[in-house]
Formats: structure tokens, C-alpha cells, sequence
């Protein structure tokens, strides 16, 4: 046993331990035994993965041998230990965060069901990872799935959480039963290999049509844990009953297995060979992207928005996995390598940003005991560590610079500017539309930050207990200021984090998106030997070469490097921004100090108009913030009116004007609900066919049943 | 009211007492059948005030509250555009009985006087669904009302503590609803008045107005003063229509005294009355400009207005006609020569005047911003009683120069009343010009004979007595009514301001329309604060 | 769009030339009466009996003028005791506890902020008229502002009406120091007709200190201006008025 082994045997023992202590410890322990026994597992995952990507050792277990065939295997190559490495990121502080904040479920409900279910997910999201084969990697998943359920429902004597579980249940359980099918077709078609390796060798020669039906229903079926559109209903209403800490695994890490699925199947196992599969997700995930940050702009539940927000990121996730498909299908490794590089640097991004946004939620939640935003205000001045960490959340996944956010997304819509280089017209115009989509998400998503942080923290309290509340306990903050931390340096240290996911993405990168994202422009002695030794000059000495010996690694990503013939280079620096940054606000600072140091400064009570009294609800409520948004895009949301109705005296004097409206979820609307109605009337048209009692009939049934699979089987 | 009309409806008296029966007593006519005046019994008010107005299409002119020594008196006062006579319906209360039914289900231009009333007079309105804070802010003490007798006018008023908690009124019920607060002190130039527009976000759905934070008391200050002190407030409280106010406050005045002004002073009355009107109309025009950044046309409009001004006072004396209308006629007379400068300088304004019009009704950006912008559709205007230009843009007669012509407009009538359909803003521009280039012709006609003659007629002792006078204001009908004291000082003064009737209809014309849309839907109604809040 | 951009073009300038010199254009001021030697006493007590605002006092055969108590009435203007009228406009004076001119950095930028705490438009109309093409006080960087934050002078018309008087406050509290306030209009000097009453406090001074007072009722736009360039202390820039006393209105 190597040292990455027992690391993460140790998670596995933490994690089952934390278990047992909870069903036997009393229930007010809850918190604490979650933040010890869950902390250390979290951390001994991050230490196995961590372990695994130094490239020093892997994990290699051979369980047992199965009746019928293959072989249970735990293999944790670099991918895997990268999602690891997300899945730590997330968990630690969500369970460190559970100390203080499980304490308020107490009065209600018994949290230890909850604690038992939390502490096996950690063991069995590791496990999912770490198979390495068709069949543990589906009986993990199926344990992850079951598993995850039961934490969303501990406040379970309310009818929302029910409802809400359940179609998290069912939902999931679709997607799994959908996957299955195609992992199974997958092993059948490989001959009887189940290991990934193997199946990798032996899926090359398949026919294109098997490949377009696996990719699809192995796609979909991922889809639905990814919660991309249109597979997404049960996200926005199971993510924001759970508890917080839950909703925080939920968005920062459950949702990224969906994504883990889809790059090892369809980009690992079986790389495409056509461009019409990336696409295809490319398209997916620009559509969830867009839609996702609308419906997060204008709704006021700061967890819904949050799960609206969630989907929006994996469908940027989503969109660089596909862009890297359809490079790789084009015969562009470069490309493809920044794509996926790309797209895991944005789901460690949202890993890190969503859990930090959730906590804050979940703390705000429990000291005001509301999360409308319609309702909160003036927490800045009530709690402004918070409103500090919060903020950086905020920021980052905005995508302002220079944030962790800024650098995924600038490196996004920077690649995908990249479909110059296809002779494909048609994948072209995709690109170039799922573009337009993305840079709109990028301007909404500011928006809607901008009015998370303004209605929730600015401006006066609208209600008694926002104007009362404090700041969370301790491990709430510390929780999130490891996690704000975490933002700032992926944010400033993109030239070390982009060759390191390089590293982790080996089996579909080489190491050929490090060197084109991070050229060894100043640590090379003589410049790279790509560009003229002219350009090198000219472009050191417009300011480029500044960092060069102050800076101890290189401090550019580039983009666009060009060539000899035009020689543009696109790049950026966080970390120049950071310092150029810190010097214009300092200088500043400086002069505005200097200028008015003679001043004296009076603070006196906001102008408004010389009104007697500025009360609550005459300033801007959550719900104006975004109006226009739901004005301009109403036909997206598509809502109902539910009231619209005015009450006069005498038809003179209008008593009251009342007006009510939902707005619907589109993909509700244009999927979910007409895919049950043709279920729902399929099953009643068959329904009228069978004839209770007949064995007769049952016995044709079977037969015609038997023969469909025959002939389906022959086609095959 | 001092000379007959042509044609009287001799029906309504008959009517009166006939269909009202013993609802009303005391029928009497006054100034030659010009006048009905009835006492009601305050408990059929509102059916006798709902078939006058329903069944015979008078209209509502004002409500005059009277606090005598033998109780308060009750006033409502009608008029009906086709030459009708005027009816005055008065309800006497006991000495110390304060309860009335509220007629505004009835007749709703009623709503604001009967709301005033009752903050000034401590009257209640029974079955009025809105009482309260009107005239009298919040910091008003309770149960003292300055229009009652016993109320010291020169006292400082002493502000009551105010509830940190109170809060305007929210009908609009939808999740994150809120008021944006706008004023006392916004904008520029604008006058001091609060709005709470009700909104969620970019549409505004209603409006909630204050007014009043102008009021300075005119009305009750004005009592137990010389005629020659009130006019000067008469003509100051709002500065704007200035001619209108002095005008139709001497014609009461005028009336008691049974003075007959003579007839070089008439048709002086006129011609000042539509050049304020011009200048005024131009001050609204450059307003509406300026809202939607027309910056040429409202500069043309400004040195318009500021050559009307300059106008007025090379003319009169004073820019904004101060001093000019005196009881029993003119406070000074003009050479030939002045009449000719009046007369050669307003044609020219009013070429300057048509050659901007056309050049605006071609200019698609800022009729863009008017069509369609805070429609009163006629019905509305009907309903809330509204007059003045605004009502006009809404074809709805209003004009008392054509509908209850006074002075000299019964020998010089007015062509035709400026009227529109579509009561939009577009609509009111289109109204206002055609005010405008009609009042020029009036002059015209005014000056072409005009009397030769004394320009006054002195107004010897005022005897006691009351009456209403009108005129057409620049923004619509105003009504004063005065009552005198046997002391020659007057004892009761009461203005309802065309401002006063049309801020009420602006409020709810106001609903349902995008923020920004405001400042132009202000600009587009053109009132006066000032003119409102007295 | 192009034919308002050629009307804007083609206009003459419009713009009175004062400062820095004196405009003399008819119409442009009210003007007032101005002290009076009358041939007896008994003329004199005569002209200050006319005058309905006792703006007019006599001192053996002199009449005497209150300016801030004046609102060009006419009464006076004609008739037997008639005063001297002048056609002048340069009447504000620095003024009460609060007098005090801008410091240097004003003089040339000033942004005024208008409270109307209950006055009778035409004044309003008249500082309108300022930033309009005649006057276009933007010349002289003075500029209207909507907000008090930005302000350095608080320009008042109106007597103080009680409603407004917490609103006044409001907004002069708001304005950040140094700051100036400037009464406009016989009203907001002395309550004028509208004063003493239950609802006007009479005087701006009274509520907030002032330091210029503009006389008028109501001022017109060059009086204004007047007031902002004695403000500014840039009153010597502008002649004084050449006397132009009119002569009696013919009656």
C-alpha cells in the first residue's frame, strides 16, 4: 500500500466512522462530529489527490473478481484525482461550515439521520471516482446517488422538501437507469471489457452510428446529474430546500460528477470522430448557460438564484468540454488541450466560488431567518466580514477580474473565438451563436451579482430581523474565508494552475495547452524560438517583460500567440493586474488622502429629496433590480398571470390593485410537461389495448417483446 | 354674471321643483334668473347633486364652505355650458354639527373639495372612502382647523410630534412592490409637491400625490382685509396667471358692488387676459420641450416667451401683468401708441410661434415622445370634471369664454374652442398652439374697436354681500368666490383653481406608464403648484 | 433633425451683455420706486398712504422706499404723489448674519440648487428664464444642479411655508460646506404679502442663515443675476446702472 492508498483508505474509515459516531452520539453533537470526523476525511481526500498529481504515485486496487465477469478495480489515474481534488475543495469547508450552523435544525428535526447519510456521500463520491471500471463506477453511482437523496429531505415535514426530493430522486434515477444502458451497450459492444482502459482500446473500430447512440444516451444520461438543460427541472427546486451545507456539496461538487461522467465516457473512453457530438454539447451547454442566468438574474431566493446560477456554470463547463470535442474531432489538439483544460479550470472555479455562495446563503438564512432578497438589506453594516467573503464570491463568479471566475471565462470566450480555424461553415456559425449566448451570460451574470450583493448587503434593512441580525459563527467564516482564499489564488495564479490541470488532463490534453496557454516567453533565456528575436524585444519592451525578474514564474496567459507572419499576441495577467491594480488604488488612495487632508469630513443622512422619512420600501426591492431583465425577456419566461385585478370605491378611488404572476420555468414548459403528457397518454392508450386476465395476451406481449429484442439484436 | 344672457333654460327652475320635491326649499332666482339658488336638506344632497348633474348635465364648479355664526353653510355650485343658469345648492348644518354626506360617489370632481374642507373646516364627509392628510400634513396638530373663526391666523403653527412609522398609503399589492419617493426638492426647476410613484421596477402603476407643501393660507388670510390687499395677494399666490385671478376676484367683487365696468375697460381685461394667456402657453410649450432635450425648438420657444415678457412689462409696466386689473376695471389706461406696439409685436410672435409649430409636427423624435404618453381618455376628463387645455385635448368643452362667456367675450366671441381627441400630450401641444394663435386673433378683434373712455369705474363703498366670479384661466376655469363684510373688508374668499381641478385628474391620468415617461407627462400637463396649493 | 441643427445655427445671439455691460433692452426689469423729494410733507405722507405693503415711509417731504417690501404694485407710479420710477435691476445686497461673498475657487464655477419653499412661480419662471438664450447665466458658470450634494448655493424663493420648512432644512443640511444661500423674491425676504401667517415662517433667515438678499417681486432674471455676481463678489465687474428714471405712466 503506497501512501496515496492509505490516504485514501483513510477516507473511507474517516467517513464510515463519522457515520457510527453520529448514530450513537447524542444529537447535539451533530455539527461538531461533522466538522471533525468529516474535515479530516475532506482533507485526507484532498491530501490522496494532491498526492496523485505530483505524479509521484496512483492508485491501483484490484477488489474482487465478479460472478458473471470482470473485476472490480479501483483505479485513480490524474483525472480522477482532479476531481478529487474539486470534490475536497467543496467538502471541507462545507463540513467545517456544519458546526455552527447544523444547531438550528435542532429544535425541529433530528439531524443524526442527516449526519450518517453526509459523512457515507464523501466515501462514496471518492469511490465513484476512484472505480475504474463499467461496473463498480455504476454501483458507486447508484450508492452516490441513494445516498444523496437523504440529506435534501431533513426538514422532511415540509411538503416543498417532499416534492422536491422526490423529483431529485426520479430524476436521477432516470438519468442512471439511462446511463446504464449505455455503459452496458459500451461493454457489450467492447466484447465483455468492463476496465477503462481496456474498453478504450477495443470501442475504436465501432460503427459511426453506435458511436452518435452511445454518445447520446450516455450524454443525456450524465446531463441529468450535470442538471443541463433540459434535464435540469429537479436543480433549482432540490438544491435550495437542502440544508446549506448540503445545497453547497450539491452545486460544488454532485453536479460536477455529471460532467466527470461525460468526459470520461465520451471524451476519454470513446473520443469522438465527428464534430456533431461536441456540438451537440456545446449547444447544450451554451442553452443552459444562458437560461441558467436568466432565471438566477431575476429570482429573489438567494438559494434558488444560487441553483440557477449553478446551472449556468455547468453549462459553461459544459460548452468547453464540447468545444474541446469538436477541436479534437477537427484534428486540433491545441485547441482541444485549452478547451478541457478550460473547462476543469471552471468547474474547480465554481467548485470553490458556489460552496463559498452557498455557506454565505445558508449563514445569512440562519441569522435573518430569510433568504428574499426582497427582504434582507443593510447587512453590510451588520455583518461585515460576511458581506466581505461574500463579496469576493460575488465577484469571482461575476467574472471581474482578477478573480478565479475572470480567468475561466476570459479563457472561454477567447477559444472559442477560435473556430476561425474550421473549414466548416456550419460549425462556424454554431460557434460563433453559442458565443454571442456565453458573452450575454457573462454581462447577465454581473447583473445579477451585482444585485445579489446590492439587495442583500446596501441599502437600509427591509425587515425587523435583517435589521437585527450578526455575524454567523466562526466556522461559517472560516469556512468561507478558505474558500475566498482559494478564489483569489486560482484567480492570480492562473500560469501555475493552467499547467498543473494540464497535468491532471493528461490523457486528453498531452502537455500541449500548458505550453500554448503559458509559453516560457521570460523564463526561457532567449526568448522562444516561435518569434523573432525582434517581436521578443519589441513586445518585452512595450511592459511585457516587467515581471520578468521581479515575478518568480511566468506571469502571462496567452491565448492567441500568433506566428511568424502576424505575430498578435491575446494575453492576460491576473497576476500584472493584481499589482497594477494595487498600485492605481493605492496611488489614489495617496492623492485623494493628500488632497483633502485639510478637509473635514461630515457624514450625513442619504438626500431624498428633502422627504421626511426614507422608510425601507421607498428604495429599490430585489425584485425592481430585475425587472427590466424580466421585461425584456419575457418571452423566456413565459408567466402566468395569476392576479390582475384593481378594487375601486364607487369606480373612483382605487382601494387596491392587486397583481400576482409566476414566471414558469421554460424548460418545464417546453419538455418536462410535454414529455409526461405523451407518457401519461401513451400509457392510457395501452392501458386500453391490454385486457386484465388474459394469459393469452400476456403471453403475445412477451413473445412480440422477445422478438423486437431479437431483431434488434441482429441489426446490431 | 352681471349682465343677461341670451338664453336662459327656463325649464330647470321648474324642473328643480319639480323633481327634487321636497328635497330642496327655498327656491329663489337671483341676478335676473341667472342664478338658482336652493337650500337642500343634507340628507338628499347627494341624489339632488347626482340628478343635476346626470340627468340635467350641469357641471360642478366649486364647493364654497362657509363658517357663520349660525353654522357652517354649505355650498355647491353649478354651471351648465349651454348658457344654463348657474345653481348653487347649499346644505346649512346647525351650529355645531360638522357631519355631511359626501357627494364625490356622485359627482368625483367633488372628491378633492370636499377632502380640503374637511382639513380646513374639521367637516366630515360621510361615505368619502379618503380622509386626512390633504392640506394639513402629518405634522399638523389634531382637531385644530385655520379656516374656523376662532383660529389665529398670526400665530405660528406649533408641529406636532410625527409618527416615525406612518407611511403613504400602498394599494399596489405584488411581491417586491415599492414606492419610489420623488420630491419635495427634485428635479431643477420644479415646483415643490411629492409623488410616490408605485411601482416594481420599470412600469409604474399608480401614482401617490402630496400637494400642499406650498400652502400659505391665502384664503384665510384674506379675510377681515381691504379689497386693495387681497388683490395683491390674489395676484401673487400664483404669479403665472396673474390677470386671470385679479380678473375673475374684481368681478366678484365688482358683482356685490354692483358696479358696471365701462367698456374701454372691458376689452383692455381681454386683450391682457390673452397676452398672459400667449406668454403662459409658450412657459408650458419650452416646459414640454426641455423634457424630451429639444434643445432649438425650446430655445425658441424661451426667447419667445422672454419677448412676451419683455412685452408685458414694455406694455403694462410689469412682466407678469402685475397691478393691471383694478375693481370697477383697469388700474391704468393706454395710449394708441401702446396699442399698436401690443399689436404689431404679438402678430409677430405669433408667425414666430406658427413657423415653429410646423417645423415640430415634422419632427418624428419629438412627437414620439408624446403620442400616446398620459392619456386622459374623455371619459376621464368627463368624470373627474377636468377644464382648461388638458380638457380640450380630450374633447371635452370646457371653455368658459365660449360656454359662460363674461366681459367682453359676449360681443368678441371666440371662434372656436381648440379641441382634440385623443387626449394624449401630443394633443395637448396641438390644443396649446391653437390657444395660442386664437388668443392673437382675439386681440385683433379687440383692438380693432376698441372704446374710447374712462378705463374705471370707482368702486364706492362694497356693500355686503357674496358672489362667484369666473374666468377662463390660462389653464383652465377658476372660480372666486367672495363675500364682503359690512366693514368693506372681505370676509370670505374662496378659489377653486383650474390647477387645484386638474392635479386631481393628473393623478390618476397617471397610471400605468414607464418611469421614464415622467418628467414628459409633468411637462405635458403643464400645472401650477402654486395655483393649486394657494 | 438637420433643419433644428440650421435653426440653432442661423438664430442671432440673443444674450444679454451684462456683465459687463449694462442692459438697457425695454421690459427687461419692473424697475421701482426710489426715494422721493416731494414739494410738502403732505405729498409725501400722501405717497406712503398709497402704498398697500407700507413699503413707503415719509420723512418731512421726503418718501422713503423699503425695498423689500416693495412688489411693484404700480400704485404708486402714477396719480398725484407719484414716486420716481427706476428701470434698474442691480438691487441684491449682502445681507444678515450669514453675509458672506464666495471664495476664490467659486468665482468662476457655481452651481445653485433651487428650493421653492412656497413661492408663486413667476419667480420660479424667472430663474428659469436665466438658463434660458436671453440671460444663459452659464456663461458666467452659474449652473442649476438637481441635487444639493453638488451644490454651493442654495438658491430659496418663497416665504416659508411651514410644510416646506423640514425640506429646507433638509436640503441645506445636505449641501456640503462651504456653502452659500441666496433669498429670491420679496417673499423669502420679508414674507411680503403672504406674511405674518399661521403657514409661512416669513423670512429664509429665519430658518437658515442667508447672505444674499435679491429683492423683486418677482425679481426679474437680471436681478437674479445681480444677486449671484454680488454673491461671487463679481458685482464690480458690471457698471452701476445708468439712472434711467421713467417718467410718469400717462393715466
Amino acid at each position: 500500500m503506497n501512501i496515496a492508498e492509505f490516504f485514501f483508505l483513510l477516507v473511507l474509515l474517516l467517513s464510515v466512522a463519522g457515520a457510527v459516531i453520529s448514530a450513537l452520539a447524542p444529537a447535539q453533537w451533530t455539527g461538531r462530529i461533522l466538522a471533525i470526523c468529516g474535515t479530516s476525511a475532506a482533507t485526507a481526500l484532498l491530501i490522496a489527490a494532491a498526492i496523485i498529481l505530483a505524479g509521484h504515485e496512483s492508485i491501483r486496487v484490484d477488489l474482487w473478481r465478479l460472478p458473471v465477469r470482470g473485476m472490480l478495480r479501483l483505479r485513480v489515474d490524474s483525472v480522477s484525482a482532479f476531481f478529487m481534488l474539486a470534490l475536497g475543495i467543496s467538502f471541507l469547508p462545507a463540513y467545517w461550515f456544519s458546526d455552527g450552523y447544523m444547531r438550528r435544525y435542532l429544535a425541529h428535526y433530528d439531524p443524526r439521520s442527516f449526519n450518517i447519510f453526509f459523512h457515507l456521500l464523501l466515501a462514496a463520491c471518492a469511490l465513484v471516482l476512484a472505480a475504474g471500471d463499467v461496473i463498480s463506477f455504476l454501483l458507486a453511482w447508484r450508492i452516490m446517488s441513494g445516498l444523496a437523496t437523504f440529506p435534501i429531505t431533513l426538514e422532511h415535514r415540509q411538503d416543498e422538501n417532499r416534492r422536491a426530493s422526490y423529483l431529485f430522486l426520479a430524476m436521477n434515477e432516470a438519468g442512471i437507469i439511462i446511463s446504464t444502458v449505455g455503459l452496458l451497450w459500451m461493454v457489450a459492444l467492447a466484447g465483455g471489457h468492463t476496465g477503462f482502459n481496456a474498453l478504450h482500446g477495443s470501442l475504436r473500430h465501432i460503427s459511426p452510428a453506435a458511436r452518435w447512440a452511445i454518445f447520446l444516451i450516455v450524454f443525456f444520461g450524465f446531463s441529468v446529474k450535470a442538471g443541463l438543460i433540459p434535464l435540469s427541472s429537479w436543480l433549482p427546486q432540490a438544491h435550495p430546500v437542502a440544508p446549506a451545507n448540503m445545497s453547497a456539496i450539491m452545486s460544488g461538487c454532485l453536479l460536477n460528477f455529471g460532467i466527470y461522467g461525460i468526459v470520461r465516457f465520451d471524451a476519454i473512453i470513446l473520443p469522438p470522430i465527428s464534430a456533431g457530438p461536441g456540438l451537440v454539447v456545446l449547444v447544450v451547454g451554451a442553452l443552459s448557460a444562458l437560461i441558467g442566468i436568466l432565471y438566477a438574474t431575476i429570482d429573489n431566493d438567494m438559494k434558488k438564484m444560487l441553483a440557477h446560477s449553478s446551472i449556468e456554470n455547468l453549462g459553461i463547463i459544459a460548452a468547453n468540454v464540447g468545444m474541446g470535442m469538436v477541436f479534437t474531432a477537427y484534428h486540433l489538439p491545441v485547441l482541444a488541450a485549452i478547451a478541457y483544460v478550460v473547462a476543469m479550470y471552471h468547474m474547480i472555479n465554481h467548485s470553490a466560488y458556489k460552496t463559498l455562495l452557498f455557506i454565505a446563503a445558508g449563514a445569512i438564512d440562519q441569522q435573518t431567518g430569510t433568504r428574499d432578497m426582497n427582504q434582507l438589506g443593510g447587512l453590510l453594516k451588520r455583518m461585515p466580514m460576511l458581506a466581505a467573503l461574500f463579496l469576493v464570491g460575488a465577484l469571482a463568479i461575476a467574472a471581474l477580474p482578477p478573480l478565479n471566475g475572470f480567468v475561466s471565462e476570459w479563457l472561454t470566450l477567447q477559444t472559442i473565438l477560435r473556430s476561425e480555424e474550421f473549414t466548416s461553415h456550419f460549425s462556424r456559425v454554431v460557434f460563433a451563436l453559442c458565443g454571442a449566448g456565453l458573452a450575454l451570460t457573462a454581462a447577465l451574470a454581473v447583473t445579477c451579482f451585482v444585485k445579489a450583493f446590492a439587495m442583500s448587503f446596501l441599502g437600509p434593512a427591509h425587515s425587523e430581523k435583517a435589521s437585527r441580525a450578526l455575524e454567523p459563527a466562526k466556522s461559517a467564516r472560516i469556512s468561507m474565508a478558505i474558500l475566498a482564499l482559494a478564489c483569489i489564488l486560482l484567480g492570480i495564479g492562473p500560469t501555475w494552475v493552467i499547467p498543473t490541470i494540464n497535468r491532471a488532463m493528461k490523457p486528453l490534453a498531452a502537455n500541449l495547452a500548458a505550453n500554448a496557454l503559458v509559453p516560457p516567453f521570460f523564463s526561457h533565456p532567449h526568448g522562444n524560438k516561435d518569434f523573432s528575436p525582434g517581436f521578443m524585444h519589441d513586445f518585452a519592451h512595450i511592459g511585457a517583460g516587467i515581471g520578468r525578474n521581479i515575478i518568480p514564474a511566468r506571469g502571462l496567459v496567452v491565448l492567441h500567440q500568433g506566428g511568424k507572419s502576424n505575430p498578435v499576441v491575446y494575453a492576460m495577467s491576473t497576476f500584472y493586474m493584481v499589482g497594477v491594480l494595487a498600485l492605481i488604488i493605492f496611488t489614489t488612495w495617496l492623492f485623494v488622502r493628500w488632497g483633502t487632508r485639510r478637509r473635514t469630513i461630515t457624514i450625513s443622512e442619504p438626500w431624498a429629496g428633502g422627504l421626511r422619512r426614507l422608510a425601507p420600501d421607498m428604495t429599490y426591492s430585489a425584485t425592481g433590480f430585475s425587472n427590466p431583465v424580466r421585461v425584456i425577456f419575457r418571452s423566456i419566461f413565459g408567466p402566468a398571470i395569476r392576479e390582475d385585478s384593481s378594487t375601486a370605491v364607487a369606480g373612483h378611488f382605487r382601494t387596491a390593485i392587486s397583481k400576482q404572476r409566476d414566471d414558469g420555468y421554460i424548460v418545464d414548459r417546453l419538455f418536462l410537461r410535454p414529455l409526461t403528457a405523451t407518457v401519461n397518454y401513451a400509457a392510457k392508450l395501452l392501458a386500453k389495448i391490454h385486457k386484465p386476465g388474459m394469459v393469452n395476451a400476456y403471453a403475445a406481449w412477451v413473445l412480440a417483446v422477445l422478438l423486437v429484442i431479437l431483431v434488434i439484436n441482429r441489426l446490431l | 354674471m352681471n349682465q343677461p344672457l341670451n338664453h336662459i333654460d327656463q325649464q330647470i327652475p321648474i324642473a328643480l321643483r319639480d323633481e327634487l320635491g321636497d328635497r330642496v326649499s327655498g327656491i329663489v332666482e337671483l341676478e335676473s334668473g341667472l342664478l338658482l339658488a336652493a337650500v337642500c336638506r343634507a340628507d338628499a344632497l347627494p341624489s339632488a347633486v347626482a340628478w343635476l348633474v346626470e340627468q340635467r348635465k350641469y357641471r360642478f364648479a366649486t364647493l364654497v364652505v362657509q363658517a357663520l355664526p349660525s353654522g357652517d353653510q354649505l355650498d355647491y355650485w353649478f354651471y351648465k355650458p349651454d348658457n344654463g343658469p348657474w345653481v348653487k345648492l347649499s346644505v346649512r348644518l346647525s351650529s355645531d354639527a360638522r357631519e355631511v354626506p359626501s357627494v364625490s360617489e356622485q359627482v368625483h370632481a367633488v372628491d378633492w373639495h370636499e377632502r380640503q374642507a374637511e382639513d380646513l373646516f374639521g367637516l366630515v364627509f360621510t361615505g368619502h372612502p379618503k380622509l386626512g392628510d390633504f392640506v394639513l400634513h402629518e405634522e399638523w396638530p389634531e382637531g385644530i382647523n385655520p379656516m374656523r373663526p376662532e383660529f389665529n391666523v398670526f400665530k405660528p403653527m406649533v408641529e406636532k410630534e410625527v409618527d416615525p412609522q406612518w407611511r403613504p398609503e400602498k394599494i399596489l399589492h405584488t411581491p417586491g412592490a415599492f414606492l419610489m419617493p420623488i420630491g419635495p426638492v427634485y428635479s431643477d426647476y420644479a415646483e415643490s409637491a411629492q409623488f410616490f410613484l408605485e411601482t416594481v421596477g420599470e412600469d409604474v402603476v399608480r401614482m401617490i400625490p402630496r400637494f400642499f407643501f406650498k400652502y400659505r393660507g391665502v384664503e384665510r388670510l384674506a379675510e377681515g382685509r381691504s379689497v386693495r390687499e387681497v388683490l395683491l395677494m390674489v395676484e401673487r399666490f400664483s404669479g403665472t396667471s396673474a390677470v386671470a385671478h385679479a380678473t375673475a376676484f374684481c368681478r366678484s367683487v365688482e358683482s356685490i358692488g354692483q358696479v358696471a365696468i365701462p367698456p374701454r375697460a372691458e376689452a383692455l381685461r381681454l386683450v391682457a387676459a390673452e397676452l398672459e394667456r400667449i406668454r403662459h402657453h409658450f412657459g408650458l410649450l419650452s416646459d414640454m420641450c426641455h423634457s424630451t432635450g429639444m434643445i432649438v425648438p425650446s430655445a425658441d420657444i424661451d426667447i419667445m416667451e422672454e419677448e412676451a415678457l419683455r412685452l408685458s412689462a414694455q406694455w403694462a409696466g410689469h412682466r407678469y401683468l402685475y397691478g393691471l386689473i383694478a375693481p370697477g376695471g383697469m388700474a391704468r389706461d393706454f395710449s394708441q401708441s401702446d396699442m399698436a406696439l401690443l399689436i404689431a409685436q404679438v402678430s409677430r410672435l405669433a408667425d414666430d410661434a406658427r413657423l415653429l409649430y410646423e417645423r415640430l409636427q415634422f419632427t418624428s423624435s419629438f412627437l414620439d415622445r408624446f403620442e400616446g404618453v398620459g392619456v386622459v381618455p374623455n371619459t376621464n376628463a368627463q368624470r373627474l370634471g377636468l377644464v382648461g387645455p388638458i380638457a380640450r385635448a380630450s374633447d371635452f368643452k370646457t371653455d368658459l369664454r365660449v360656454h359662460a362667456p363674461y366681459g367682453l367675450y359676449r360681443q368678441c366671441p371666440l371662434e372656436a374652442e381648440a379641441l382634440e381627441s385623443e387626449g394624449d400630450g401630443y394633443a395637448r401641444i396641438r390644443v396649446l398652439f391653437a390657444e395660442v394663435f386664437s388668443s392673437v386673433e382675439l386681440i385683433n378683434k379687440a383692438m380693432a374697436n376698441l372704446p374710447t373712455g374712462a378705463v374705471i369705474t370707482p368702486v364706492e363703498a362694497v356693500v355686503a354681500g357674496e358672489a362667484l366670479g369666473s374666468v377662463e384661466a390660462p389653464k383652465g376655469a377658476a372660480f372666486h368666490f367672495v363675500r364682503m363684510g359690512g366693514d368693506g373688508r372681505v370676509a370670505r374668499l374662496q378659489m377653486a383653481t383650474p390647477s387645484f381641478t386638474n392635479w386631481h385628474g393628473f393623478h390618476l391620468a397617471a397610471e400605468n406608464f414607464a418611469f421614464q415617461d415622467f418628467p414628459i407627462m409633468m411637462a405635458s400637463f403643464g400645472l401650477s403648484i402654486a395655483e393649486s396649493d394657494r | 433633425m438637420f433643419g433644428w441643427f440650421l435653426r440653432g445655427a442661423g438664430s442671432r445671439v440673443k444674450t444679454t451683455r451684462y456683465p459687463p455691460e449694462f442692459d438697457s433692452n425695454v421690459g427687461i426689469s419692473p424697475g421701482r420706486p426710489i426715494a422721493t423729494q416731494f414739494a410738502s410733507s403732505q405729498e409725501a405722507d400722501n405717497a406712503a398712504v398709497q402704498c398697500p405693503t407700507q413699503a413707503i415711509t415719509a420723512h418731512d417731504n421726503m418718501a422713503d422706499i423699503n425695498v423689500s417690501r416693495c412688489v411693484h404694485c404700480m400704485a404708486c407710479s402714477h396719480g398725484e404723489a407719484a414716486m420716481k420710477w427706476q428701470n434698474d435691476y442691480d438691487w441684491a445686497t449682502l445681507s444678515g448674519a450669514g453675509a458672506s461673498t464666495t471664495t476664490r475657487p467659486f468665482k468662476k464655477s457655481l452651481h445653485i440648487r433651487l428650493v421653492d419653499s412656497g413661492s408663486c412661480d413667476a419667480v420660479i419662471q424667472e430663474i428659469k428664464q436665466l438658463a434660458k438664450p436671453y440671460y444663459n447665466m452659464h456663461k458666467l458658470g452659474f449652473f442649476i444642479t438637481p441635487t444639493p450634494r453638488h451644490a454651493d448655493v442654495l438658491m430659496v424663493a418663497g416665504p416659508v411655508t411651514s410644510h416646506m420648512r423640514l425640506a429646507l432644512k433638509k436640503t441645506y443640511d445636505a449641501m456640503p460646506g462651504p456653502k452659500w444661500v441666496l433669498a429670491v423674491g420679496n417673499c423669502a425676504i420679508s414674507g411680503c404679502v403672504f406674511a405674518p401667517s399661521f403657514m409661512a415662517a416669513g423670512t429664509v433667515s429665519s430658518v437658515i442663515p442667508v447672505d444674499v438678499q435679491v429683492p423683486g417681486c418677482p425679481p426679474p432674471p437680471l436681478a437674479i443675476l445681480h444677486g449671484l455676481l454680488v454673491l461671487t463678489g463679481r458685482a464690480q465687474e458690471a457698471p452701476p446702472h445708468v439712472t434711467t428714471t421713467i417718467a410718469e405712466v400717462p393715466l
